[in-house]
């Protein structure tokens, strides 16, 4: 069985929190304390758990996505495979060439031209001379700085630099690379350059782990993926299962901020909404029940603590990456709503449901006479939506149509050529 | 341990376009915008020998034998200055590239000795302007002994290396290691003979003088460049003080290279 690309096994990395000892008077009157004092007991000295026994495999050839909040570990992780830090403790891994997109642009001085940048940035990614000599044209172009090559790099735009930074160090043969957020700068047509890069690596058998918040990007790149979360991993699979952990995450830290917000205000509103659920046709709850062409209802619980007569309901549906499916107002499609004291519901069937395989949830508000203030607003639970075609998920579209195909030979070709 | 070392020199050498590159750039992104250019790289020492030959010829005179003070203080000035500026330079390299050291991973090493190499250029360049000194005031030196200014330059270099990359290390953790041994050097520099003859240390002490490797090295070059002929015995005390000094500063600087981009 052949070892594969990269290894973690239980890695931890700790940094100490806190001032670090930075002159030497007050290292030797920390040492002087010590000794005078003849305590074990450590300096308050606290740290912090970068990571916290991370441990997976990364087969060669594969694309691994890291996803997971500010502050997780992702940095900590590339940093540590790019080897510009050590792990605190267990073991790593690494078979073949690494190279990092991580700081694109590395050792870029304002005062030299572009090529003189090329050169250098080239020798730090540790691309050997020949080969930057070799493929120089090609970094020309492909970062499209025809002409502008040998002016200062400090008369460049921020977007003429990282497009050089790039073309850089794409042109390296890599056998494992690391890409950061540096995808993040740039327009949209450099980013396209840069996933066709990749993509043209992924093709060459390159190893490749991603790094991003950009969620339809990584569904567009990578086939497996890791949620960090705190330092451990929270998840891993594939990249559409792992996304909807990490939304769900997202989601429910959002909104255990938010709940603690809206209840007040609701309750003063005179209205708040109690439950909404999303149901089969036959009133069971719909997670895991229904796929893109069965009936959905989406029923909307309120108690009015007094009469509040007209009023609107609006129900919205989000999919789990916080895309806006569709919007509902009842006032649109003619259907009244009046609030008289008590409980009371009001319900939306949609009948296909016709969403593509995915998890949603419904949030619903009410809405005054006027369709401008909100009285109330409740969510539901998550449920997933089977997709038409079992396990083919991994997409971007929303919309699952209804639909009919038809095709026709409209006149016989020429003779051919 | 031993066998691990001879893969970092490995690495090391495998990095060797990254050393002359980055080279170029410190002394291009120095000398750019600056209006004397690499001109100043004469004019630092020139000044000061010049100051010297006023004061210890005038104030305090200073016994030189039948050699000019100009041409005696210039001949040490000169290695003594590419000693000093490299040694500040080199300690301060890691800590003024740490956003690098923390993202992209190279031998740290380059950096330190890209810094020394780029003060060599420096040391050519007033070496030079030595060599048209010596030949005005009529002390052409002889050929044979010449070829020992390579021997001298080399068991500097070490010397200077060693010292330069284990107090780049350091300067890391501890950030007054800069300042420290600034204030070293200096106190160095009056413990060897530049502004003053070797003859004026007396006899008794002068087996633990030369314990000192700077001035071994100091009195080569006088030997070579003013007297014209090979270096004393003293040269074997600093070309060993040169070895053990590459040799301990560059252990020093692996055994620490791991936890640099932990100490921000």
């Amino acid at each position: 069985m052949m070892h594969p690309a990269v290894r973690f096994t239980d890695v931890s990395k700790q940094y100490l929190l806190g001032v670090t000892r930075t002159s030497l008077p007050d290292a030797v009157t920390q040492w002087a304390r010590r000794l005078t004092r003849h305590s074990t007991r450590r300096a308050s000295r606290s740290f912090h758990w970068a990571l916290k026994e991370v441990t997976f495999d990364l087969p060669f050839g594969e694309s691994l996505a890291l996803i997971g909040p500010n502050g997780a570990g992702k940095s900590t992780l590339l940093k540590l495979l790019a080897k510009v830090t050590e792990p605190t403790a267990g073991r790593i891994e690494v078979h073949g060439r690494v190279s990092a997109l991580i700081e694109l642009g590395a050792g870029f001085h304002p005062d030299l031209t572009g090529r003189e940048n090329v050169y250098l940035n080239g020798a730090i990614l540790g691309v050997p001379r020949r080969q930057i000599e070799r493929r120089f044209d090609s970094i020309v172009a492909f970062a499209e700085l025809d002409g502008f090559i040998d002016t200062p790099l400090k008369r460049y735009s921020s977007g003429m630099a990282v497009r050089l930074g790039f073309a850089v160090a794409s042109c390296m043969d890599p056998e494992i690379l690391l890409v950061d957020e540096v995808l993040a700068v740039g327009d949209a047509s450099f980013q396209r350059k840069c996933i066709d890069r990749i993509r043209e690596l992924q093709r060459q058998g390159t190893t490749l782990i991603f790094v991003s918040h950009n969620t339809s990007l990584v569904k567009a790149v990578c086939n497996t993926a890791i949620l960090l979360s705190d330092g451990s991993v929270a998840a891993s699979g594939t990249v559409p299962v792992v996304i909807d952990r990490y939304n769900e995450m997202l989601e429910a830290r959002g909104s255990a901020l938010l709940e603690g917000a809206r209840a007040g205000a609701t309750h003063n509103a005179g209205v708040e909404i109690v439950q909404v659920d999303v149901l089969t046709s036959s009133g069971e709850p719909a997670d895991g029940r229904v796929s893109s062409n069965s009936a959905v209802a989406i029923r909307v619980s309120y108690k009015a603590y007094s009469r509040i007569g007209r009023a609107e309901g609006l129900v919205r549906v989000y999919r789990s990456d916080g895309t806006s499916c569709c919007v509902m107002r009842m006032v649109d499609d003619g259907a009244p709503l009046c609030i008289e004291e008590g409980r009371g519901a009001f319900s939306v069937t949609l009948d296909p449901v016709q969403l593509a395989g995915g998890t949603y949830h419904a949030v619903a508000w009410i809405l005054d006479d006027t369709g401008v203030n909100g009285l109330a607003r409740g969510s539901s639970d998550w449920f997933r939506v089977a997709g038409m075609v079992q396990g083919r998920d991994a997409d971007d579209s929303v919309f699952e149509p209804v639909r009919r195909w038809t095709s026709c030979q409209l006149s016989a070709a020429g003779p051919r050529p | 341990m031993r066998w691990k070392v001879v893969g970092q020199v490995r690495t090391l050498v495998r990095s060797r376009d990254l050393v002359f590159v980055w080279t170029g750039r410190t002394i291009k992104a120095r000398y750019q915008q600056s209006a004397l250019g690499w001109l100043w790289a004469v004019v630092h020492p020139a000044a000061t020998a010049a100051l010297f030959t006023v004061v210890f010829t005038r104030f305090v005179p200073v016994n030189t034998g039948s050699t000019p003070y100009l041409a005696f203080s210039f001949a040490a000035v000169v290695p003594w200055t590419f000693l000093a500026v490299s040694l500040a330079d080199m300690s301060a390299s890691l800590v003024a590239n740490m956003g690098l050291i923390t993202k992209v991973y190279f031998p740290r090493e380059v950096l330190p000795i890209a810094a020394m190499f780029s003060r060599l250029m420096d040391f050519g360049l007033a070496f030079v302007v030595l060599g048209v000194l010596l030949v005005l005031y009529d002390l052409p030196p002889s050929l044979p002994a010449l070829l020992y200014l390579p021997v001298v330059v080399g068991i500097q270099m070490s010397l200077i290396l060693g010292i330069g990359i284990a107090c780049a290390a350091a300067n890391v953790f501890y950030r007054d290691t800069e300042p420290l041994l600034r204030l070293v050097v200096q106190l160095w520099f009056y413990a060897s003979p530049v502004i003053y003859s070797m003859t004026a240390v007396p006899t008794s002490i002068r087996g633990a003088y030369f314990m000192n490797p700077m001035a071994g090295i100091v009195e080569s070059y006088r030997d070579i460049l003013l007297k014209g002929v090979a270096p004393g015995p003293y040269l074997w005390l600093s070309a060993g003080a040169g070895v053990v000094s590459l040799c301990a500063g560059y252990l020093v600087f692996k055994r620490l290279e791991s936890r640099f981009a932990d100490v921000v």
